[in-house]
């Protein structure tokens, strides 16, 4: 094997892994991943509501916080987090794109978050509720 | 003698410590910026000791009231480079369970017991207004009218 294959593979092999990580989703195929893990926990699984995302945004479910405390009653604006105040950047994907495109982060948000709020992970029920209302919140 | 103190410079400024007085910090790889960055500014490694940083990343989901867990490579990753940066000195030891770096002998010592009202310790940029750059030095604090470090 040559050496310009050689680091041709190496530079295609750098390429897929770098790749692999940044791959971009959009919230629309987020919802669709998200609907089949909800089909698999209910097979009564119909569709995602808007309406009950929003609810469940600005619910305290027990506990002191809500999605709102961070993320403001409006989640295309700019909120501040509930301890030490620094600035978060909008949720809705409308004023700020790059929300719901990196599956790396859309997990540990919702691991993090569900916990804060909701003292348990969220269901894919609620999260593609959430995403849905989300998708309809314009700037 | 010349190659011996060139190399422990390059050293210090590859670990990113800030040089004696000068109050000023990284710059940070870019996972710990991002991962320890989101919520508060990333604090310079050097305020807290290798066994404090350790006590911190051993209950990331119990964070000081907010679960901060990490996926394990990410938390490796980061768990080492905070033990490499960390500081050697005993005023920067912990001294509660969670190991607050705002609980330590230095941090208590430079900012008294009680941050301004309706500021939290956590809240760096508060006063020190560029510690998002890392800088802490004492031309970039703005103190709250009024407040005054308690002794």
């Amino acid at each position: 094997m040559s050496i310009r294959i050689l680091a041709a593979l190496a530079i295609a092999t750098a390429g897929a892994v770098v790749s692999s990580t940044a791959a971009a989703i959009s919230p629309a195929e987020l919802q669709t991943s998200l609907a089949a893990e909800a089909r698999q926990a209910d097979p009564a699984f119909r569709e995602f509501s808007a309406q009950r995302g929003e609810t469940f945004y600005r619910a305290k479910h027990g506990g002191d916080w809500s999605c709102s405390t961070c993320h403001t009653d409006n989640p295309a604006m700019p909120g501040n987090h509930a301890v030490t105040n620094k600035a978060v950047k909008p949720l809705a994907p409308a004023a700020n794109p790059d929300r719901f495109t990196n599956p790396e982060k859309v997990a540990k948000w919702f691991k993090r978050n569900c916990n804060d709020v909701l003292k348990r992970a969220c269901t894919a029920q609620e999260k593609g509720d959430l995403v849905a209302w989300l998708l309809t919140v314009k700037p | 003698m010349k190659a011996t103190l060139l190399s422990a410079f390059l050293l210090i400024a590859a670990t990113g410590n800030a040089l004696a007085g000068s109050h000023v910090y990284g710059p940070f790889p870019a996972d710990y910026v991002e991962e320890c960055g989101s919520c508060h500014v990333a604090f310079p490694p050097q305020l807290l000791t290798a066994p404090g940083w350790q006590r911190v990343m051993e209950q990331l989901d119990k964070h000081y009231g907010a679960d901060a867990s990490l996926e394990d490579k990410r938390r490796t990753a980061i768990a080492d480079f905070l033990r490499r940066s960390a500081s050697t000195r005993d005023k920067h030891a912990p001294t509660e369970a969670s190991a607050r770096l705002s609980r330590t002998a230095w941090f208590a010592r430079e900012h008294g017991p009680t941050p301004p009202a309706k500021v939290s310790f956590a809240e760096c940029t508060a006063c020190h207004t560029a510690a998002d750059r890392g800088d802490y030095s004492e031309r970039s604090i703005k103190l709250p009218a009024g407040w005054r470090r308690a002794r």
